[in-house]
């Protein structure tokens, strides 16, 4: 104990030892090693976010961010813009229907790749092509493959004779909408496999035997056994993918700039048009705004079920 | 026993027959699940090498090339547009973020796993709730401070931003590698007269290199293909990253470069591409918080 005190007496005499020292307390140590982190986020989420407050209540535009107060102002004007409303069910309709989507999909898929064949890790590998590259891009090539003109899906469709001549997708209103939740889906849907194939490999074998033995058929024991031990899994995996899909602006904004005429603008992509194309940052950050109260659901969702993970 | 003997034979084709008949249903399946998946990437590939004359014409059919295969377009982008800028300012701004991130994630993701303070469950939280906070909610507010720091139009406003993604994801990852260090290890060491600070970076960190790797390389593609920041916060072409200047620089008015846009693509996917298969799992347990093991 006397040699261990007096080493660290010896230590005082060089400075990066002096600190170690003086850091050694458990509880300083750790808020010191935190400290950066919680810094960066207060500064640079926080108090964004608290200005983006503001803006919801004042007449700011880019030309002049230093602005007045004027209350629900641009609420109400939010609220009266037809394509904002549009807007809004946009993108309920197209997170929504591309996750159903994804998830009828996305099971289908994980059950072929918990097969063991040959190749298996290559056909992963190709599965997993679309969430690999950035979504940008992948948009921009849907953007070319729907082209009016030279579109290669219409030119397949026509030769197979699924249609004479092909919707101009991305300029007439259910096209485009159909397109958007194509490429949501196409881009999402190697997550939700990987994530479903993690889950259901981690059922234990015995139970499924079991369930088996008893005479459970595939949608038994789908849902009565692999579907709750694999709830937790799920939840968060939805949750997130949910959450990504919803505040998304770079499918729409690439393919379609929400149009034909507004058509097909979802949130982020009006308060894009809105608060930096036209400036008016007061109204841009108001239809933001309307993203917040999802998030923050997904977020007491999330935190209920990271509580019940470190209690187990 | 002739009989049973005949009776097996039947038996056994039948079973070979149903059994072939699950294989080809399956890789059916299987490749129209590929086809879906690929096609766009092969589409970018036919795209980058054709020639003008032969993308174009409506005549030809196009998933095949009708003459030879061309390096034009791909030269198209590196001579006559910023790519090569593009290219250095995402490998700058790239790796500022990477410095910046892991100088914060670090420690932060050491104090949270290794070291018991109140609250550090809770700021743990804090810290990973921040990953739902969207770029969609926070440009607004965001192009504003990044104007009052005078880093209007620069690439270097990115580098300042793009942490407020790498950190929380970052962060949870490198948890998850720290406590794969057995405690006992930073004992023995603190016994033996090692200061905290002291058994972090002579015990611990070593033995995390791979785990710090690991989100280095995150934080750099996070960074390389980001869009909305890059879009709302840079204009001027040479100040762009490569995902942005791909997908604006190439067109012009209402003038699309396809082939170059497409060769363009195809040299931003293929690195990112490869990095994430490898790291696919990692990745997933990065975004998912450790739910997936």
């Amino acid at each position: 104990m006397a040699e261990l005190a007096q080493r660290r007496s010896v230590g005082l005499s060089n400075p990066g030892a002096w600190i170690g020292h003086v850091l050694d307390g458990e509880k300083l140590f750790g808020y010191v090693l935190v400290a950066p982190a919680i810094i960066y986020i207060i500064l640079l989420v926080g108090y964004p976010f608290a200005i983006a407050l503001w803006f919801t209540v004042s007449n700011a535009t880019t030309a002049k961010p230093i602005a007045e107060f004027t209350g629900l102002t641009n609420l109400l004007a939010v609220w009266d813009d037809d394509i904002f409303r549009r807007a809004l069910a946009n993108t309920f309709i197209f997170t929504l229907t591309s996750q159903a989507l994804q998830m009828i999909l996305g099971t289908g898929l994980a059950f072929l790749l918990l097969k063991q064949f040959r190749g298996r890790r290559l056909v992963r590998g190709l599965l997993m092509i679309p969430f690999t590259i950035p979504i940008a891009i992948g948009a921009m090539a849907w953007t070319w493959m729907l082209n009016p003109t030279y579109s290669v899906i219409n030119w397949i469709g026509v030769h197979a004779g699924l249609f004479t001549q092909g919707p101009n997708w991305l300029g007439e209103e259910y096209p485009a909408m159909i397109s958007i939740i194509l490429v949501n889906v196409w881009r999402n849907l190697p997550f939700s496999a990987v994530v479903l194939t993690a889950g259901i490999s981690a059922v234990p074998q015995e139970i499924l035997e079991a369930a088996n033995l008893d005479g459970a058929n595939w949608w038994v024991r789908w849902r009565k056994v692999i579907v709750p031990i694999i709830a937790p899994i799920l939840y968060i995996a939805l949750l997130f993918s949910l959450v990504f899909t919803f505040t998304d602006m770079t499918v729409v904004w690439l393919m379609t700039r929400g149009n034909p005429v507004g058509e097909t603008h979802v949130i982020a992509s009006y308060a894009f048009q809105t608060g930096i194309v036209a400036g008016s940052l007061g109204r841009g950050a108001t239809m933001s705004l309307f993203l917040f109260p999802v998030l923050l659901v997904g977020a007491l969702l999330l935190l209920r079920n990271l509580k019940a993970r470190t209690i187990d | 026993m002739a009989a049973i003997a005949q009776h097996r034979v039947t038996h056994s084709t039948a079973f070979r027959v149903r059994k072939l008949r699950n294989q080809i249903l399956f890789w059916f399946v299987i490749s129209l699940f590929i086809i879906f998946a690929c096609f766009p990437v092969y589409w970018m590939f036919v795209t980058t090498f054709k020639e003008v004359n032969d993308l174009y014409n409506l005549q030809n059919n196009p998933l095949l090339f009708h003459l030879p295969p061309t390096f034009e377009q791909v030269q198209y982008l590196f001579e006559r547009t910023n790519f090569a800028t593009w290219v250095e300012n995402t490998a700058e701004v790239g790796g500022a973020v990477v410095l910046i991130t892991v100088l914060i994630c670090v420690p932060a993701a050491y104090a949270l796993a290794r070291v018991r303070f109140p609250g550090s469950g809770s700021l743990g939280i804090g810290i990973f709730l921040t990953y739902l906070v969207p770029p969609t909610l926070l440009f607004l507010p965001l192009s504003q401070l990044v104007a009052g720091f005078g880093l209007n139009n620069s690439k270097w406003s990115l580098a300042l931003v793009y942490p407020t993604f790498t950190i929380p994801f970052c962060t949870w990852l490198l948890m998850g590698f720290f406590k794969n260090v057995p405690r006992e290890i930073t004992e023995a060491a603190r016994v033996d007269g090692c200061s905290r600070l002291g058994a972090m970076f002579r015990v611990v960190l070593p033995l995390s290199v791979p785990g710090i790797l690991t989100i280095c390389i995150f934080a750099f593609t996070l960074a390389m293909q980001e869009y909305v920041y890059a879009l709302t916060f840079v204009s001027s072409s040479d100040e762009k990253m490569i995902t942005l200047g791909v997908v604006t620089d190439l067109i012009r008015g209402d003038v699309f470069f396809w082939g170059s846009l497409m060769a363009g693509a195809l040299i931003v996917s293929i690195p990112v591409a490869i990095v994430y298969n490898l790291f696919m799992d990692t990745f997933v347990r990065g975004i998912t918080g450790g739910a997936l093991k």
